[in-house]
């Protein structure tokens, strides 16, 4: 199983991944020698076997329950935010054009 | 006395309850060993000093103020290291890559969470190959570890660091995190003890997930004895990961009394699609054979088996593992941590933070996953690894009908030296051949070393059924007093 580099590119749509032209030539380099060898499990007889799944531990759903994050934990999760509004997540908008978020911002110094 | 960084955890444990050194200088000892190797060797990424003198002091304090009711802690006052793939709250964590640079974890992990309750002293974190994806270290964002005994040879990985911490005795133990050998491994190649435990023994709440279904924390120990101590305590069944198991915990106190001094009645399995291959280096099978020989002056009985599909388990692994990988790392995306390209529209923003983020192993994993999970393939690759999953784990149910353990060398080769196999990631892959059914199959393995006579270390694996820890670890801890005597 061979891909060409078109197919590689369009994996890397898929996955997020903005490749540059080297890289992208490199990749589908490398997945010819990975295709090639992970392909032996084609020659496997799988007639009549059913995929692996774990056993499930119990039935149904336990209940939702809503916790507490303490103060620390929260200041922690926040500060990790690579844009932040106050107590808020700046994000660029799904449906915008526009770069960036709506504060325009920076990520904050630590 | 030997210098206090090259004691045991047992040797320690015995000497800090007697009141004869304390853990302030056992951590002290530890410190200086990182001070005088590490800039050459480059296990750890951060020393937690003053963390861990403070720590020492508190562990200290306990054994001071104890009137005798104070119960067994066994690793109380004992300097470890962590991967850098487990959250410690409040403490810089990355798994070896820059898209998590300057990234703080926000709550502990329940591995390390239960080595602090048990009053163990954190030394720090260790290198890694990034993400876990890689079996030298030589993928770290941050730069590889070196090999204790030949600095122009890598460690193996990913778990190469916390490897090295240990071999090098900058601490007394480690944990490292094992998804297709990441532990067993690097302990092979550098001369140490290293478990992975059953899937589903300890948790993998706050280990950076590779692949869910593949991923087991375990130790790295100078000792079987001391691996039995470490797992002792990181085991148990968690709520916060569904995954864990309810099985019988593995007990310290009872883990040797069926072999407690030879392998009389024990059955162990050689299975010839292993020591038949014919990519095992000379010095890997001199030494591996020989250990195999001990085992049987110990009294075991050896039986060559038949293993069906072990030549393919590397195949499947490198479906599956990807697969999940693709999954697990579309979280790192620029959006709640990590790093953020800023200023572009939604979609340029993942694929450029996360391009710029990952290194190329780690691209090259998530296209593979992302491909064997894609319309038009997923049957062919995905289904049909998960199919050979099964053949896999009902060749090993199989095989623990007829023999107790299975045996074979840990990898087919020693140390390799640095850039050696960068340029072919299959040949970095073929590292794994050994190893990786065990993760695929789910069942416990360790890697003891099994040559003493200062060259590159070699390992051997002993692989037990799903949750037999104690016969693994008792076994183990034969072969090594074996190999002991007969040096």
């Amino acid at each position: 199983m061979k891909l060409s580099k078109e197919e590689v590119a369009h994996l890397a749509k898929l996955a997020r991944l903005d490749l540059p032209d080297d890289k992208l030539e490199k990749m589908t380099k490398d997945f010819g020698a990975i295709l090639e060898y992970v392909d032996r499990i084609q020659k496997v007889d799988v007639e009549g076997v059913a995929p692996f799944t774990m056993p499930a531990k119990s039935e149904g759903w336990r209940p939702d329950q809503a916790f507490e994050v303490d103060e620390v934990t929260r200041e922690l999760i926040m500060a990790n935010f690579p844009e932040r509004a106050g107590d808020l997540l700046a994000a660029p908008g799904v449906f915008s054009a526009r770069g960036g978020s709506a504060l325009g911002g920076e990520t904050p110094k630590k | 006395m030997k210098p206090l960084n090259e004691l045991t955890i047992a040797e320690a444990r015995e000497l800090l309850d007697k009141g004869e050194i304390t853990s302030r200088a056992l951590t002290e000892a530890c410190l200086t060993q990182i001070r005088s190797l590490d800039g050459a060797l480059h296990a750890f990424l951060e020393v937690y000093e003053k963390d861990a003198l403070e720590a020492a002091d508190r562990s200290d304090e306990r054994r001071t103020q104890d009137d005798g009711t104070m119960g067994r802690n066994p690793l109380d006052g004992i300097p470890v290291a962590i991967k850098d793939n487990m959250l410690l709250q409040g403490k810089p964590c990355t798994a070896g890559s820059k898209i998590l640079q300057g990234y703080t974890a926000a709550y502990d992990s329940t591995a390390v969470r239960k080595l602090i309750e048990s009053g163990a002293v954190i030394l720090g974190r260790t290198n890694m190959d990034e993400f876990a994806m890689g079996s030298s270290t030589e993928h770290s964002a941050y730069g590889p570890t070196k090999h204790p005994r030949d600095p122009e040879r890598v460690p193996g990985g990913s778990s190469g660091g916390s490897a090295v911490a240990v071999a090098s005795n900058m601490c007394l133990g480690s944990l490292g995190s094992d998804t297709g050998g990441s532990i067993r491994q690097p302990a092979s190649l550098c001369g140490v003890v290293g478990l992975k435990p059953t899937y589903g023994r300890v948790s993998r709440y706050g280990l950076m997930a590779m692949a869910s279904s593949l991923d087991q924390i375990g130790p790295f120990a100078k000792s079987a004895e001391d691996a039995a101590t470490i797992l002792e305590v990181i085991q148990g069944q968690d709520a916060n990961d569904q995954t864990t198991s309810d099985a019988e915990p593995f007990q310290h106190s009872t883990f040797n009394i069926q072999h407690s001094s030879d392998l009389k009645g024990l059955k162990i399995g050689l299975p010839k699609q292993a020591w038949k291959s014919g990519g095992i280096e000379d010095r890997v099978r001199e030494k591996t054979e020989e250990a195999v020989a001990e085992l049987a002056k110990a009294g075991a009985e050896l039986v060559e088996i038949d293993l069906p599909y072990a030549d393919e388990a590397l195949a499947v692994y490198y479906i599956l593992m990807p697969c999940e990988v693709s999954a697990n790392l579309s979280r790192f995306d620029g959006m709640r941590y990590g790093l953020r390209k800023q200023g572009l529209p939604l979609f340029e923003t993942y694929a450029q933070s996360r391009a710029e983020g990952f290194g190329d192993e780690v691209m090259r994993r998530i296209l593979l996953g992302t491909f064997a999970l894609s319309s038009g393939y997923i049957d062919a690759y995905y289904v049909r690894a998960k199919k050979v999953q099964t053949l896999i784990r009902q060749a090993y149910e199989k095989a623990f009908k007829e023999v107790d353990l299975i045996v074979t060398p840990t990898t087919p080769t020693t140390a390799f030296k640095l850039g050696e196999k960068l340029d072919d990631p299959v040949a970095m892959y073929l590292e794994d051949v050994f190893t990786v059914s065990i993760n695929v199959a789910g069942v416990p393995a360790i890697s003891m070393p099994c040559q003493d006579d200062g060259g590159m270390p070699v390992g051997i694996q002993l692989i037990s059924s799903w949750f037999e820890e104690a016969k693994l670890l008792s076994v183990a801890k034969i072969l090594e007093s074996q190999l002991k005597t007969k040096n």
